[in-house]
């Protein structure tokens, strides 16, 4: 479903990315890890759009992403968690929710996106007249994925959502994520909690300064010495 | 080029004797006017990047200050004149102490702000001094020249000789070195050490002061005062104008634009034609400010300039000026920091201790608070809470240039160097404002030293933005060694380098702590942390999780947790 | 203009001086918040700190007094408003194709002042002039107190323009994205938030603003070229005071002035009154800094 050839993203003079490639089938949940730096963010980042790459392509079921604008993106049924949440702090809870349901296919579906994003995340029901900024850490959380839901994607990216959780709170929202997946929403994850994203995840990939140095099943990644190595300075 | 100078002024001073018609007395004094307000303007929004748009109130305070007391009053005209200036400077810094103060007010605001002041003052100036009709001043002129408009010339002259003294001076200056790192980046150059709030409101005060002189001369120079008159907007515009066309960063650019407009709109004096002449004005501003960022002159010195390379000195060594205090006692000691943002809780209570000459290290998985830390140590940030002391003094609530000057050094993750000024320029400013304090030629010398020392000494020319991400890593590393700090604070100096720039850099840091720092090295490149520090603290979630040697601090089962997560079930 | 200097005495107005003062201040703020509505617009959602609204309000102003011989001035508003909409649009682009700056929008726009002011001043010379219209003798009797069609129109279009505006950006989609784009843009755009589009309806939507300011003006006010920058700082004051971005704060924060305006030139000298908009804009900035961008 999703194709990323061999693309480069630089920041003005500094490459963040060098020829990274990684694939996403339907429905999968696949995994990137790796250290800080490695350019996780970067490559999240330029697969919604938001990040220009300088070689390289991308491709979402067929189609090129290479030449749209950012904008456009999100037709092609990618849905973006960022990193640090990067809710509408201004704006109210629904009106995050409304918000992701921007885009002209997601706007006519609505309502019944709506009534899922609180089944699934129902601590928002009592919120949604809030303004975004006073909800808890957790429950921010839980709306950017909701905000991120309700533009009915087919392919989710999520940075680093355990980022600044409590453990208990890490482990329902994981247990959610797996949820969405199986409803069909393949997921990309970039995770710092190695442990659980292994867990849950199909495939992964693992990234070291801007490269992909691993890729493979979970359980063989975690026997190896990549991981250790590359978060632990071990071996 | 003396000899140059000293008949140019000769030549100056000679016109009023020379029977020229008043109009060319007129034009003259007009012209010397702009220079003198273009350029006191300058000092602080050229230099420091503050743009006022309140000039034309201080230059109202000068003239009222004069109709007041010679018009009104009858004092000597002379003696009104510094008083003028005064006047205009006691309400600059009435105004820069409260207003540099607030952290928020930048830009945008300050330029709003003194537009607003320049409305208020009118008003005053109206109700108060005026009463509305306006100030008639018949006064008597001392008798230096034939004619009143030769006196008021000479005057005229010798003020504007004055400004450009000052603004040739402050430019050589450190004050002035320090007005221009504040234009770049103001919280670095506070954290280098730089007393920023002082130098700011010192600018505004010289500033204004000028403006005041000129305003006080030109009283008499029309004659009759009326508040519309004074307090117009067309002079903030105009010396605003005159600056930017002429080149903001160079002491002599405003005088530049403003010899270019006040000729310019002498050639439309004439009714229609002065329309025509505020629309060309308003014209080429925007051509300026969208084509010519730097404005004429700052396009030639670009083009023709000559830059006459630093003599590159002996190279010595630093470390017999910088002797290591012999103590048993931890260089730095943190208790119970706390720093909150915005309800997210980034240090929550952080206790360590760092000892002198050891390398330290600072890890924990992303969003741990290591960055803060060092930002609240450095002062770039004020603590809420908790103590940090360091050498027996403590840092909480202390302004981040005086911790500077105490002995810490900081690079930033990312680096921000100061975009207008030369790698060399870059190294010498903390060697100039930091714990080091040198005079401007040794503080040059310093500089050499460590760009020799970083391997940069081939680029000590060129501007930071021609630099790569490796380069410019090096360069935060050697303006924090510059400041010859007892303590570094090292963010991510390694991240983005390839492999073997990292095995370089850890000679390096290696090589600095052995010639007498004591080193904080916040770092994700585990390689290099196992290989570099003697001792570890790990972070997490924005308190301290373990702390001890290396491999032992690595494998404790807390922090692998920290790093990797437990797993699920 | 004021008395001799010397005469200063607060005087105690009767019951309805002040009301018609209040009233004449409600008027003249509304007519602040009108002019400030696009300022604050632009300035909050755009970054674009636009000094030639007011030139181009007055622009608009000056075109309806040319026409108002043949043309009722709403009839020029539907012609000018469109065109000033078009203005807008341009601005924006070229502020957007030369990177401008915040800093540098206010000094690009006000060469763009000078320029409209010298083309104001050519073609109308600086003379005073009031357009004379039907609408201007519409006066009313409210009790006491005087009210004529002008200043209710004024008010009109203010509470209309304004309250329309807070409403687009509270319960539209439009509005939310705009809101959205200028919390975060990129974020906004993943989402499917087109920001150029919205940039260009933003700043052609101010100077048509300013078009329909430019009518009020033309309405209720003498016209000369140096008025351009007369209105400026007190604008700008409700604009900060009322928040910049916000649609109905510089309306507020305009009325507020407006009153404080008109109560102290009956109470005392009417040339202090400048002073009362300036102090609370001094106050705002210097205690309340964070409410602005």
């Amino acid at each position: 479903m999703l194709e990323v050839e061999h693309i480069r993203v630089s920041y003005g003079a500094a490459v963040a990315l060098w020829d990274v490639s990684i694939r996403i089938a339907d429905g999968e949940l696949v995994c990137v890890v790796g250290p800080n730096g490695a350019g996780k963010t970067t490559l999240i980042n330029a697969i919604a759009g938001i990040n220009r790459i300088d070689a390289g392509g991308m491709r979402m079921n067929g189609q090129s992403l290479a030449a749209l604008p950012a904008n456009a993106f999100c037709n092609h049924g990618i849905a973006l968690v960022p990193e640090g949440r990067r809710l509408f702090v201004g704006m109210t809870v629904r009106e995050n929710l409304e918000l992701g349901s921007y885009r002209a296919a997601a706007r006519v579906t609505r309502q019944a996106s709506l009534e899922r994003a609180l089944s699934i995340f129902p601590v928002l029901r009592e919120r949604l007249d809030s303004p975004a900024g006073v909800l808890s850490g957790g429950q921010q959380q839980m709306l950017a994925i909701a905000r991120a839901l309700m533009a009915e994607p087919r392919l989710l990216l999520l940075d680093e959502p355990s980022l600044g959780l409590a453990p208990t709170v890490v482990l329902d929202m994981f247990d959610v994520i797996c949820q969405i997946n199986r409803t069909g929403v393949a997921v990309l994850l970039v995770e710092q909690n190695v442990a659980i994203a292994l867990e849950i995840a199909a495939r992964a990939y693992v990234m070291e300064e801007g490269r992909i140095v691993a890729e493979g099943l979970p359980k063989e990644l975690a026997q190896q010495h990549y991981i250790r190595r590359a978060y632990l300075g071990e071996g | 080029m003396k000899i140059l100078l000293a008949v140019g002024a000769a030549v100056l001073c000679a016109v009023p004797f020379a029977g020229l018609p008043a109009f060319y007395e007129t034009f003259l004094y007009l012209l010397l006017s702009a220079i003198v307000l273009a350029t006191s303007w300058n000092l602080l929004s050229g230099y420091s990047g503050y743009f006022s748009f309140g000039h034309g109130a201080f230059f109202g305070v000068g003239v009222y200050t004069t109709a007041a007391l010679a018009g009104q009053l009858g004092w000597p005209f002379l003696w009104t004149l510094p008083l003028a200036a005064l006047a205009a400077m006691v309400l600059g810094v009435a105004l820069g102490a409260v207003v540099f103060r607030v952290r928020a007010l930048r830009g945008e605001l300050f330029a709003l702000l003194t537009l607003a002041i320049t409305f208020v003052l009118s008003t005053i100036a109206l109700n108060a001094v005026d009463g509305g009709p306006g100030i008639m001043l018949n006064v008597d002129m001392p008798k230096i020249a034939p004619t009143a408009s030769g006196v008021l010339y000479l005057l005229m002259l010798a003020a504007a000789a004055l400004t450009l003294w000052t603004a040739w001076a402050m430019f050589h200056s450190r004050f002035g070195t320090g007005l221009f790192a504040i234009h770049d980046d103001e919280d670095v150059a506070e954290v280098m050490g730089v007393p920023t709030y002082r130098f700011k409101l010192a600018a505004f005060a010289i500033s204004c002061a000028l403006a005041g002189l000129a305003g006080g001369i030109h009283a008499v120079f029309v004659s009759y005062v009326t508040v519309a008159e004074t307090f117009s907007i067309a002079l903030a515009v105009n010396v605003v104008l005159m600056s930017a066309l002429g080149g903001t960063r160079h002491w002599l650019g405003p005088a530049v634009g403003a010899v270019a407009i006040t000729v310019l709109l002498y050639a439309f004096t004439s009714g229609g034609a002065a329309v025509a002449g505020r629309a060309l004005s308003g014209l080429i501003l925007i051509i300026v400010i969208v084509a010519m960022p730097e404005g004429i002159l700052g396009q030639i010195l670009k083009r023709f300039g000559t830059k006459k390379a630093p003599a590159r000195p002996v190279i010595r060594d630093p470390v017999s000026a910088n002797p290591r205090k012999e103590s048993a006692e931890p260089l730095l000691v943190v208790r119970g920091a706390a720093k909150a943002f915005k309800g997210v809780q980034a240090l929550a209570g952080v206790d360590l201790e760092v000892r002198r000459g050891e390398i330290l290290g600072l890890v924990g998985p992303n969003g741990s608070g290591k960055s803060t830390l060092i930002n609240v140590v450095s002062g770039h940030y004020a603590a809420d809470g908790g103590s940090i002391r360091f050498e027996g003094g403590e840092l909480v609530g202390t302004p981040a240039h005086r911790i500077a000057r105490a002995g810490i050094a900081r690079t930033y993750q990312i680096p921000r160097p100061f975009a207008h000024l030369s790698v060399l320029q870059n190294v010498a400013l903390p060697a100039r404002f930091g714990h080091a304090a040198l005079d401007r030629a040794a503080a040059e010398r310093e500089a050499w030293y460590w760009l020799e020392f970083t391997g940069l000494a081939a680029k000590a020319d060129a501007m930071p933005d021609a630099l790569n991400l490796h380069q410019r890593k090096f360069l935060e590393l050697a303006r924090a060694l510059a400041s010859r700090s007892d303590l570094l604070l090292l963010d991510e100096v390694l991240s983005g380098l390839t492999p073997s720039e990292i095995d370089d850099a850890i000679r390096t840091i290696r090589t600095i702590r052995d010639l007498g720092a004591t080193i904080v090295f916040v770092e994700h490149v585990m390689r290099a942390v196992m290989e570099l520090t003697d001792r570890i603290v790990v972070l997490n979630q924005g308190r301290v999780i373990a702390e001890g040697l290396p491999d032992e601090v690595m494998r404790r089962s807390e922090v692998v947790t920290a790093y990797l997560g437990k797993p699920h079930a | 203009m004021g008395r001799a200097g010397g005469e200063d005495h607060l005087t105690v107005p009767s019951a309805t001086l002040l009301g018609q003062s209040v009233l004449s201040g409600v008027f003249i703020g509304a007519l602040y918040g009108l002019l400030g509505l696009g300022l604050s617009l632009s300035w909050g959602m755009l970054r674009q700190v636009n000094l030639a609204h007011f030139a181009l309000a007055f622009l608009a102003g000056y075109l309806t007094f040319q026409f108002s011989g043949r043309l009722d001035p709403f009839v020029t508003l539907a012609v000018v408003a469109p065109l000033f909409f078009a203005l807008g649009m341009a601005l924006h682009w070229f502020l957007g194709r030369f990177s401008v700056t915040l800093l540098n929008t206010l000094l690009v726009t006000f060469g763009l002042t000078s320029i409209i002011e010298a083309g104001i001043q050519w073609y109308w010379t600086a003379d005073f002039h009031r357009m004379e219209s039907a609408y201007a003798a519409v006066r009313w009797k409210v009790g006491p107190l005087f009210v004529s069609l002008p200043d209710l129109l004024t008010l009109g279009f203010a509470l209309t323009l304004s309250l329309g505006m807070w409403g687009v950006l509270r319960f539209t989609d439009l509005g939310k994205a705009m809101r959205a784009t200028t919390e975060d843009a990129p974020i906004a755009a993943a989402f499917g938030v087109n920001e150029k589009l919205l940039g260009y309806l933003i700043s052609g939507l101010a100077a048509a603003v300013a078009a329909v300011a430019g009518l009020c003006l033309a309405l209720n006010h003498t016209l000369a070229p140096v008025q351009i920058y007369a209105w400026m700082g007190v604008v700008f004051a409700a604009v900060m005071m009322g928040g910049v971005g916000s649609p109905v704060g510089p309306l507020l924060a305009g009325i507020v002035i407006g009153v404080s305006e008109a109560l102290t030139m009956a109470v005392s000298n009417p040339t202090w009154a400048p002073l009362v908009s300036f102090s609370l804009l001094i106050a705002i900035l210097l205690f309340r800094p964070a409410r602005l961008s």
